[in-house]
Formats: C-alpha cells, structure tokens, sequence
C-alpha cells in the first residue's frame, strides 16, 4: 500500500557517502562545494551522509592507497545494494600523475564496478552535479529491475537465483588476496629503502 | 534596536537567488578555462613533444602500416589527464587545444578520450648508390623503365638523371650487390641564415637533439635524418636565422 510512497521517496532523496581514498582534497572540495548553495544538488535531495550503511550513491576521489585500500573496501561492501558508484577526477580511474607509484594499488575499477565516471583535474561542480543526476537515474533503474524481479516472485513465475542477481548488479570483486599481500611487502621494502 | 543587516536583507527579498540552475546555461567553462582537449590531426607533424611534457603519460602514439605510408593515431586519456595544458604550450604546429568544454561525464570511462588519425606519406628521396661496392654490371641500367640510369663498366662510372627517375624500385630489387637506395629525406628542412648569432637556443629547443651548435668556433650543424621538422627551432630563434623550407 505505501509502496508507492516508499519508491517516489527513495527516488527523490537520494543519499551521497563521500570516501577519500588518498585524494590530495582538490575533488573533494569541488564535491562538497556541490552541496552549497551556489551549485545547490541539495535541492534535488542529494545528502552527504555520515553513514556508509544510510548511503545509495557513493561518490569515491582520490587514486587508490594501499593505506586507504582495506579502508575502501571495507566502506564499499558497508554500503546496502542498490548502490551506485560514482568516481570523481582521474585519479580513481588511472592515478593521474601518480601512475605507476609504490604507494598506488591499482584504479577503482580493480575493486568495484564503477557506474559514473567525472573526469578532470579537478572536476567541476558542474560536471560532479551531471555526473549525480546520471547516477541517480541508473540508481532508479537498479532499483526498478528489483521490484520487477520481487513481483515476479511473489506472482509465483519460475526465476532462478541467478537473473535476481545479475539484475541487481553491483557487488563487491573478489580481489586476490595473495596480490594484495605482495603489494603490503613491496610497500614495506620500498619505504625501507 | 540596531539590525546591522537590515538594509542587506530588504534588497535581497527583491532579488533572484543565486543558484546555478540546472542543467546550467552556461554550456562551457570560463575564459581560459582548461577543459576537454580538442586535437587536429591534420596539422600535427608527429614530433611528439606533447607526450614527452606530458606528467601523467596521457598522450600515446599508434602506427598503422597503409598503402605509401603509415597512418598514426594519437590518443588524449582524459581519465589520465590533469589539464596542465603543457601540451597545449609546446605544441610548435598549435594542434593541440584545451577547450572550454567541461561536460567529461560517461557510464563508460572508455568515452573519456580524444583521439585523432592522420596519414604519414613515406617520401622517397633520390636514389643513390654507394659507388664502393658497386659492380658497375649494368643491371639497373638494363631494368628502368624509363632509362634515367647510366653505366659504364669500363669506366667505372653510375649515373641517374633524377629528372627521369619515377622513383618505381625496380633497379634496387635487381642489384645483385644491394649498393642502391632512396635516400630517406623529405624535400622541406630546416634552413640556415648567415643573422645566426649562435645562442645555442635551437640546440636546448631541439626535442631530438638534431642541431649542433659550437659557440666558440661559429659553427651551425643540423643531423638531417633525425630532424622531424617540427619547427620549434625556427619559431624558438631570437634572430629569425632559421626557416622551413625546401632543400637543396
């Protein structure tokens, strides 16, 4: 009876976790600049939540660390699906002039599949506030496939397991642990040296 | 009671608010400002300065072999790119633009990209033989077709009237010795002027290194193989000495 109010809700409020993995905070400034008045995403219910568990959209700058992997991973798999994953600058997609660095362990990619992608240098606000919209809108479209997929259960249709899964979609990648440990060493005899 | 912002507050009832709207208006960045890179294949001469100022490595270079030439591909990763403009900056042939364009946002990071193709012709330059191994047997004389080379075993000369010469290869596949070939340089250099002060400026500018300049002795040398024709020298020199031009 109120799901109807449930789904027009969620739709329009849309809530923002904001994760710094090793950013130098140009992109996170022009994020949190998004949110004032003169950009203003507010008004169309984004919200920057202190709370991984409360969030849909998680908005992730910054080239990945090997201080802030285990972080990163730990807040993604935090995060209740559907989520959408916006990457915002180009150091989550490549590491930028930090390519190929001790301290660098791999681009966003590696760990989660990322929907939205917000290049530049830093990003503008402007670009950040399209680059919402569009993952407010594949957010819709998650959740729209769910309710398909429940309502084809409850009308007891025969679906296997495996489509409600591919139809949520995001989950969290099985990275190697033994790669990662490599990694730790390297870092380790790296900063010895 | 004193109400510091009365005044201020009063005018802003009557006034719009600030907010962007959105989609925003105004479709591009500011003046100057640093956004989507915009490259024209066409007047890009391949010197690849560009990639070598690059911080981030965004710039990457792909030959294709085509007929009478090679086609080469540059691609800009705007998922790499800080937005320096440095290419931009040591770009001799100003292809390279960082326009106003600020909308970089895409599903699939793989859209994130400029790329741009041109077409490299393989000039043929004269034909030469190398006379200390020639045989003087005569054979390319027999098989030009348009009969532009002269030989003469007796008196140990060769000959070629480039004029005539249609550049075909034919003489070079049946010399038994392999002493002839096309000497492997465009027509268009760079051109030396005697208003040359020996500054050594197109020497530092050079991003392969081709020009030798010796300040004492008053000397100006350009290795004309690795020379890529650029220009940065001739755009680089103080007194104008230099120019592009053609050869010989």
């Amino acid at each position: 009876m109120f799901d109807k109010l449930i789904n027009k809700s969620a739709m329009k409020s849309p809530w923002i976790f904001h994760i710094n993995a090793g950013s130098c905070n140009g992109c996170d400034i022009e994020i949190v600049a998004v949110m004032t008045t003169l950009y203003d995403a507010e008004r169309f219910g984004f919200k920057i939540v202190g709370s991984p568990r409360h969030a849909d959209i998680v908005v992730v700058s910054g080239p990945v660390t090997l201080q802030s992997r285990d972080r990163l991973i730990r807040t993604l798999a935090q995060v209740p699906e559907p989520k959408c994953v916006v990457s915002v600058g180009s150091c989550p997609q490549s590491g930028n002039v930090f390519k190929g660095s001790y301290a660098l362990d791999g681009p966003l990619e590696k760990y989660v599949h990322v929907d939205v992608a917000v290049a530049g240098c830093a990003a503008k606000p402007e670009a950040i506030m399209e680059g919402l919209y569009k993952a407010a809108q594949i957010l819709e479209e998650k959740r729209r496939k769910i309710r398909v997929a429940a309502g084809r259960k409850l009308s007891a249709e025969a679906v296997p397991e495996a489509d409600t899964a591919s139809d949520i979609g995001t989950d969290i990648k099985d990275t190697d642990v033994k790669d990662t440990e490599e990694k730790d060493n390297e870092g380790k005899e790296a900063a010895d040296v | 009671m004193i109400f510091p912002y009365l005044e201020t507050a009063i005018k802003n009832l009557t006034k719009k608010p600030l907010t962007e709207a959105f989609p925003c208006p105004e479709d591009m960045g500011a003046e100057r400002y640093r956004g989507r890179i915009s490259y024209d294949p066409e007047v890009c001469v391949d010197c690849g300065m560009c990639a070598k100022v690059c911080g981030p490595s965004a710039i990457t270079r792909e030959e294709e072999e085509a007929e009478g030439g090679v086609n080469i591909t540059r691609t800009f990763d705007l998922t790499s790119c800080t937005f320096c403009g440095f290419c931009q900056d040591f770009c001799s042939r100003n292809a390279i633009t960082l326009t106003r364009d600020y909308h970089m946002v895409a599903e699939d990071a793989s859209e994130l990209c400029t790329k741009g193709t041109f077409f490299k012709k393989k000039v043929l330059g004269k034909l030469i033989c190398y006379l200390d191994n020639c045989l003087f047997c005569g054979l390319c004389m027999r098989n030009c077709p348009e009969k532009a080379i002269t030989v003469d075993r007796a008196a140990r000369t060769w000959s070629v009237d480039h004029s005539k010469c249609v550049k075909c290869g034919l003489c070079i596949s049946k010399c038994p010795k392999n002493v002839l070939e096309f000497q492997q340089q465009s027509e268009e250099g760079v051109i030396f002027s005697d208003s040359c002060i020996y500054c050594t400026l197109c020497a530092k500018k050079c991003p392969v290194g081709a020009i030798t300049v010796d300040r004492q002795n008053k000397t100006w040398d350009i290795d004309r193989s690795s020379c890529m024709r650029c220009g940065v020298c001739v755009a680089g020199c103080p007194k104008k000495a230099l120019s592009m031009g053609p050869l010989e």
